[in-house]
C-alpha cells in the first residue's frame, strides 16, 4: 500500500508551527477559569493547552494529537488524594499522637516510613506520567503506551538513586542514565518498543564540573573580593575598604550561585543530548540538539518574561518549553506506515495524578 | 430527512498509520460512508465526536473506534455541517453557557465555598458534641506522654483552685505539665494544662486562678474546637506544609484563638473570680509583668505563644484591675502551703517524664 517515508537529508522531522498569540487565546481564558474555580479547572486547562501544543507539532507529514481529557486528569488527582493523601494525613496524625504520648522513636519511625513511601511513589509517578502521555499522544491515529504499571520501576528508582548518591554523588550520572534507559525501554509506540542505551560515561565529564567548580569559583571569588577591597581602599581609605570588601563578598556569593546554576544547565544540556541520542524506536534514531547556550537563553528569557509581566508570563512557559523541545528534537530513519499498527497496550482510565501531586515533569 | 451529498475527506482507520484520501458521503438517513480507491467504511452519524480544530481543518473521532480520525476542511457545506457534531472549545458546560457567564457562575460558587470554609470553624465548632471533642483530644495527646506532674498535696491544691474557677457539675480536667515555658493551654476534650514554667514564675495563687479561669473559659465557651477546626482548615490550605512531626505539641500551644474568644475567656475568668471572691489583682499583676517583660505588642514575642495570640497584656492587666472592688475584702484562694505544693509538684513527682525538644 502506502510506501515508506525516507527522512534522510530532509528538513527536521519534528516541526512546531504554533503561534503565541493563538496560544494566548487559550491561556488567558484558562487562567480566568482556573481562578474562578479555585484551581479545579486546572486539569481542563492543562488538557486544552496540550491539545493546542500537540496539534501545532508536526512529525514528518502529520500533526500530533493530544487525546487526553481534563476529566481523567481530575480523576487521577482525586484518586491520588484518596489513595495517598488521606492515608498520609492519617499517618502523620498517628505519628504526632505517638510523640505526644511519649513514644518519640515510634512516631519518628512512622514519619520516616511515610517519607520512604513518598520516595517510592515518586519513582512510580515518573514512570506513569510518561506512560500516560504516550498513551494519549496520537499520530495518524496510532498511540503509544506501556503494559508495565511502573511499580517495579519505583523500586529501581529508589535503589539506583540511593546508590548514586552514596559515593559522594559520583554515581548520580549512572543512576540518571540507567533510570532513563529502564523507563524508556518499557515504553512503546504502536507495535514497537522504544530502546534506550544511554551511557553514563558520556555525561560524566560534565558532572565532574560540580566537584571542580566550587574551588575555581571560590578562588575567583576571593580574588574578586580582594580586588573589591583594594578598589574600595583606593576610593575611600579604611571605610572604603570595608564597603569594597562587603561588595566583593556579595559578588562572590552571586558568582557562586550563578556559577553552580550554569554548571547544572551545562550538565542537563549534555544529559539530554546523550539520553535522547541513545533512544531509538524501530528504525528511527532520535537526537536532541540544544546546546548549553540554548538552554541558558531559554531560562533567561523565561525569567525576564515572568519578571517583566509581573508573573503573568508564567502562563506562556509551557508554550516556550514545548516549542524548545520540539525545535531541538530530531529524528532520522524510516517508518513503514503499513507495519505501524495500533498499540495493544493497556491504558489507564485516569491521568497522571500521582505526578501532578508531586509536581514534577514527565520527561 | 436531509439530502445526500459527498465531500473530499482524509481519514485514518485506527488499525494502522496509513492515511486514506477519498470522499465522505452522507446517506441522508443518519449514516456516513467513507470511500477511497483502496478502502471503504461506513458508520452512524451518532458515533461521530468532535475532536479538535487545526488551521483550516477539523478533526472528528468515533466513539466506537478510539484510533479513528476523520479530517475535514473547516468550511463544509451547511447541510453537512448540520449532521456533524458541534465544535467544542472548553468542554461541555462552558461551551453551553459561554465563557463570561460560566466564569461568573463559577466565581460566585467559589466565593460562597470560600466563605463557608472560612466561617465553618465559628459555627461548626460549638456544635460538635462534647463527647466527640473528648475523643479527638484523647486521640491527639492521650495523657501527654506522662509529662503531667502529680503529688497528693499538689493535686489537692490544684483541685481546690479549679473548684473556685469552674463551678460546673462536670469539671474540666486540669494538670500541670512538666514543661519549662510560661504558657497554658486548653486541649480539645476539656483538659487544661498549666506549664510548670508559668507556675514557677507566679507570685501568688491568685495569678494562677486567673490564668486557670481563663483557660477554663475557653473550654466552657467551646473555643477549643473552633480553633482546632481553624487550624485544620489552614493545614488543608497549606496542604502538607504544616505536617512536621514536632508540630503537634507546639501546634496546640500556639493554636490561635480569635481576640474575641480571648476577651470572652477573660470575662469568664473575671466572673468566676468575682463569684468565688478571689482578687483579680493577682491576674492583673501577672499581665503587668508580662507586659514589661515582652513589651506590649501582641504580635512581637513569637515564642511566648500564649501571649502572642492574646490581646495586649497592658490592656488586659487594666481590665483585671478595674474588676477589683475598691477596698474589697478578698480571702486568699490557697494557703501558703497549698501554693508551695503546686510549685514543687513537678520537682517532687518521681514518675514524671521530661519534656525535651526531641
Amino acid at each position: 500500500m502506502h510506501g515508506m517515508h525516507d527522512r534522510q537529508g530532509a528538513d527536521s522531522a519534528f516541526v512546531f508551527e504554533g503561534d503565541w498569540r493563538e496560544f494566548a487565546r487559550i491561556a488567558f481564558p484558562n487562567l480566568l477559569l482556573t481562578i474562578v474555580t479555585l484551581g479545579i479547572y486546572r486539569f481542563w486547562a492543562t488538557t486544552r493547552e496540550r491539545r493546542y501544543l500537540w496539534s501545532r507539532s508536526r512529525f514528518v507529514d502529520e500533526q500530533l494529537e493530544w487525546a487526553g481529557t481534563g476529566m481523567e486528569l481530575f480523576l487521577g488527582f482525586v484518586m491520588v488524594f484518596v489513595l495517598f493523601g488521606i492515608p498520609y494525613f492519617g499517618l502523620s496524625f498517628v505519628a504526632q499522637a505517638l510523640i505526644a504520648r511519649g513514644y518519640e522513636a515510634w512516631g519518628v519511625a512512622l514519619s520516616f516510613g511515610a517519607l520512604i513511601a513518598i520516595f517510592y511513589l515518586l519513582g512510580v509517578a515518573r514512570f506513569r506520567a510518561l506512560r500516560y502521555r504516550l498513551s494519549r499522544t496520537r499520530w495518524r491515529g496510532i498511540r503509544g503506551g506501556s503494559n508495565d504499571q511502573g511499580f517495579g520501576f519505583g523500586l529501581s528508582y529508589m535503589w539506583k538513586t540511593l546508590v548514586g548518591w552514596i559515593p559522594l554523588g559520583l554515581l548520580v550520572p549512572w543512576s540518571m542514565t540507567s533510570l532513563w534507559n529502564e523507563r524508556w525501554s518499557k515504553m512503546s509506540f504502536g507495535p514497537f518498543a522504544f530502546e534506550a542505551n544511554a551511557e553514563a560515561g558520556g555525561v560524566f565529564g560534565r558532572f565532574l564540573l560540580f566537584y571542580l567548580a566550587p574551588f575555581v569559583l571560590f578562588a575567583g571569588g576571593v580574588i574578586m573580593a580582594g580586588m573589591g577591597m583594594l578598589a574600595g581602599y583606593g576610593i575611600g581609605g579604611e571605610d572604603g575598604m570595608a564597603v569594597g570588601g562587603v561588595l566583593g563578598i556579595l559578588g562572590l556569593i552571586l558568582f557562586f550561585y550563578l556559577g553552580l546554576g550554569l554548571i547544572a544547565v551545562a550538565f542537563y544540556a549534555k544529559f539530554y543530548r546523550e539520553v535522547v541520542g541513545a533512544t531509538r524506536w524501530r528504525d528511527l534514531e532520535f537526537s536532541f540538539e540544544a546546546t548549553t547556550l540554548d538552554w541558558v537563553k531559554l531560562l533567561v528569557v523565561d525569567a525576564l518574561l515572568v519578571v517583566f509581566t509581573l508573573g503573568i508570563g508564567l502562563i506562556f512557559l509551557s508554550y516556550r518549553h514545548w516549542k524548545f523541545f520540539m525545535t531541538h528534537l530530531e529524528a532520522r530513519g524510516e517508518i513503514l506506515l503499513d507495519e505501524l499498527t495500533q498499540s495493544e497496550t493497556k491504558t489507564a482510565r485516569h491521568g497522571e495524578g500521582l505526578l501532578d501531586a508531586f509536581d514534577v515533569g514527565a520527561i | 430527512m436531509a439530502d445526500a451529498f459527498a465531500i473530499a475527506a482524509e481519514w485514518y482507520d485506527g488499525t494502522n498509520a496509513v492515511r486514506h484520501s477519498g470522499e465522505l458521503a452522507w446517506d441522508g438517513s443518519g449514516g456516513f460512508t467513507l470511500v477511497s480507491p483502496t478502502a471503504r467504511d461506513s458508520f452512524a452519524a451518532a458515533d461521530l465526536r468532535f475532536g479538535e480544530t487545526r488551521p483550516g481543518q477539523r478533526v472528528y473521532r468515533r466513539e466506537s473506534l478510539p484510533g479513528f480520525r476523520l479530517i475535514l476542511p473547516e468550511d463544509v457545506p451547511p447541510g453537512l455541517a448540520a449532521q456533524l457534531p458541534a465544535k467544542s472549545d472548553y468542554g461541555a458546560w462552558i461551551d453551553r453557557l459561554g465563557l463570561g457567564k460560566a466564569a461568573a457562575i463559577f466565581g460566585v460558587a467559589s466565593a460562597a465555598a470560600v466563605a463557608l470554609f472560612l466561617t465553618a470553624p465559628d459555627w461548626l465548632g460549638p456544635r460538635i458534641p462534647a463527647g466527640w471533642e473528648r475523643n479527638i483530644g484523647e486521640a491527639m495527646v492521650g495523657d501527654f506522654g506522662g509529662r503531667i506532674c502529680n503529688t497528693p498535696a499538689g493535686d489537692a491544691a490544684l483541685a481546690k483552685l479549679l473548684s473556685k474557677v469552674d463551678p460546673a457539675e462536670e469539671r474540666v480536667r486540669a494538670g500541670i505539665a512538666n514543661i519549662d515555658m510560661v504558657n497554658a493551654v486548653a486541649l480539645p476534650g476539656g483538659q487544661v494544662l498549666l506549664f510548670d514554667g508559668l507556675v514557677q514564675q507566679a507570685e501568688s495563687p491568685e495569678e494562677l486562678a486567673g490564668v486557670l479561669g481563663h483557660e477554663v473559659g475557653h473550654v466552657r465557651e467551646r473555643h477549643v474546637m473552633t480553633a482546632l477546626l481553624r487550624q485544620f482548615g489552614l493545614s488543608i490550605l497549606l496542604a502538607g506544609a504544616d505536617s512536621g512531626v514536632t508540630n503537634s505539641i507546639f501546634g496546640l500551644a500556639s493554636m490561635g484563638y480569635s481576640r474575641e474568644a480571648e476577651r470572652e475567656a477573660d470575662e469568664y475568668a473575671r466572673a468566676r473570680l468575682k463569684e468565688s471572691n478571689i482578687s483579680p489583682l493577682g491576674a492583673a499583676g501577672f499581665f503587668e509583668r508580662m507586659s514589661e517583660e515582652y513589651g506590649d505588642n501582641a504580635d512581637a514575642p513569637a515564642l511566648a505563644g500564649w501571649l502572642a495570640s492574646h490581646p495586649s497584656s497592658g490592656e488586659r492587666a487594666e481590665a483585671y484591675r478595674d474588676a477589683a472592688d475598691d477596698g474589697g475584702n478578698y480571702a486568699p484562694v490557697l494557703t501558703p502551703d497549698e501554693f508551695a505544693a503546686l510549685k514543687s509538684m513537678c520537682e517532687e513527682d518521681p514518675d514524671v517524664e521530661e519534656f525535651d525538644f526531641f
